[in-house]
């Protein structure tokens, strides 16, 4: 069987580009309200993290749903998902959190940046200074909000293919968790090395805060791709067959093991604890550890997205 | 502090349950006060009779104007199953199986795909469509797909839009020359398909699915003992 072409192939690549990018949002809108709050306080938009976090979130979303949109057959009719509304589907329910996790996640935005705005606005314009103020008077409503609307969001990525029940190995319930926990930690990843290059201190406070996060999340991501498998082999039949696909002999074989496992997950995980005796990091340490992070992320969601639909119940 | 932010966290999770419960209740009751529909179509492939010549899908595609590259209805050939002169072979339709409940129209973001509330068949409304084809991966059966010219997902609708609305039967039942095909409303104790179905033991496929298909299928005995 050829990786990317076989017959019960439906979605393609570009429908494993946007959950990775819809994780990548939640998770580093997660992070930056995570740092503004335990940390940084009303300072946080001086931060190279949190801006590098700010900026990644809108951004990922946008060219998600750009993606998902170009990949539509009518592209021109996608306004009828928004008009029309099924309660039974996820896409549908998905879109509907989608679209207020921009609101929310527009509405924080302007609560972390309401002092450099005002400041460069000096009051030349009455409407922005009573709209960013009435805004941040519900900041602590909306940081709520919005931190549950991003896991929800999270969620769905894995709620969407969990769905399917002609899949058995995507038919699976520890999905919508393993998406939700790895798309965070693409978050974080990607809030470290957007960080780093926006100038951030790679010794930061910052830093040592997302690594302490970023050690148990990868513990308990091995953790779930563990039960994700076991429980495909343990229940037999077609999800056996599914699971002894993905992960055996052939190239997907080597994506999980080599890609995932050692790049996304191992490495990350050995650099982590390696690190925790000498505290002094380097940009090197912290953009290469967040890359191999987010590649792992990116290529898991390409080995669920395909070897999920190689086998039919 | 700590208590308005107890305060919001209880406010959240009271929303919370209550927008997804609201939703729950909604798609039950939905689905429950839904009036039972006035028929139910159904289709019996009797594999015995078939002889694989492809008569129904070759008019299928002539009445529906289904374009070269997809179809709408297949007869996938299995075999030859044992030694020369004694050879046979076994033929399965592959259709839709226009399920009692069909994953296509639970996870259709739009309600493009629908069950018609009059006959039971699962229609496509070709406006609605977007394309996002999550029904074609969602079809546990496979049948669906893009029709090149729409854009929009298609399949087989027991010929709704052509045949059954001249009164007559679907375009494959009137064109099989061995009788193999039998339609006709599963909810109307005379019908012949009610017949058919209580004179001789049918199967149906992929039921563990929970997705109830109204195609039903009349074993052959010709292929292979499987295990």
């Amino acid at each position: 069987m050829s990786p990317f072409h076989f017959d019960s192939l439906i979605w393609h690549w570009p429908i494993a580009i946007y959950l990775f990018l819809a994780g990548v949002s939640a998770g580093a809108i997660c992070f930056a309200v995570l740092l503004k709050h335990f940390k940084l306080g009303t300072d946080a938009y001086k931060s190279g993290f949190v801006q590098a976090a700010c900026l990644i979130a809108p951004l990922a979303v946008f060219a998600g749903l750009g993606i998902l949109v170009i990949d539509l057959t009518k592209p021109f009719d996608f306004w009828k998902i928004l008009l029309f509304y099924n309660p039974t589907s996820v896409m549908s329910v998905g879109v509907g959190v989608l679209m207020v996790y921009q609101v929310a996640l527009f509405a924080w935005l302007a609560c972390v940046f309401k002092e450099p705005v005002l400041n460069w606005n000096q009051g030349r314009w009455l409407i922005v200074d009573k709209l960013f103020n009435a805004i941040a008077k519900h900041e602590a409503s909306i940081t709520g909000f919005l931190v549950i609307l991003a896991l929800s969001l999270g969620a769905y990525t894995g709620f969407l293919l969990s769905a399917l029940t002609t899949y058995p190995m995507l038919n699976n319930p520890v999905l919508p968790l393993l998406f939700l926990v790895s798309g965070l930690s693409s978050g974080a990843a990607g809030t470290l090395l957007g960080g780093v290059l926006l100038n951030g201190n790679p010794d930061g406070k910052e830093v040592h805060f997302i690594h302490n996060i970023e050690i148990p999340m990868i513990l308990v991501e091995i953790v779930l791709i563990f039960t994700f498998f076991a429980g495909l082999i343990l229940t037999g039949g077609q999800s056996q067959v599914a699971a002894l696909t993905a992960i055996g002999e052939g190239f997907w074989g080597w994506i999980f093991w080599a890609g995932i496992v050692v790049v996304g997950l191992s490495m990350p995980l050995a650099f982590n604890l390696f690190m925790k005796a000498s505290s002094k990091r380097k940009f090197s340490y912290v953009a290469i550890t967040a890359s191999c992070s987010l590649i792992g992320v990116l290529l898991l969601r390409n080995f669920i997205l395909y070897t999920g639909q190689m086998t039919v119940a | 502090m700590s208590n308005s932010r107890r305060l919001f966290l209880k406010g959240a999770c009271i929303a919370v349950v209550g927008a997804s419960g609201f939703t729950l209740a909604r798609a039950k009751s939905t689905s429950a006060t839904n009036v039972e529909p006035a028929c139910k179509y159904a289709l019996v492939h009797d594999e015995t009779k078939c002889i694989g010549c492809d008569a129904c899908s070759i008019a299928c595609r002539e009445v529906n104007q289904v374009p070269e590259g997809v179809d709408r209805l297949e007869i996938k050939r299995e075999g030859p199953f044992g030694e020369y002169p004694n050879q046979q072979f076994h033929f399965t339709r592959i259709s839709c199986q226009h399920c009692d409940d069909a994953p296509c129209v639970k996870v259709c973001p739009t309600g493009a795909a629908y069950k018609d509330p009059k006959t039971g068949i699962v229609c496509v409304d070709e406006w609605k469509c977007v394309g996002c084809q999550y029904c074609i991966a969602a079809c546990p059966y496979q049948v669906r797909f893009i029709n090149p010219v729409t854009k929009a997902a298609d399949k087989c609708d027991f010929c709704k839009e052509t045949r059954l609305k001249e009164n007559s039967l679907p375009a494959c039942v009137s064109a099989c020359p061995t009788k193999a095909l039998t339609f006709g409303d599963i909810t109307d104790p005379q019908s012949q398909v009610v017949q058919v179905l209580k004179s001789t033991p049918s199967y149906r496929s992929k039921t563990d699915l929970g997705t109830r298909p109204k195609v039903f299928r009349i074993a052959s005995q010709s292929g292979e003992i499987e295990l």
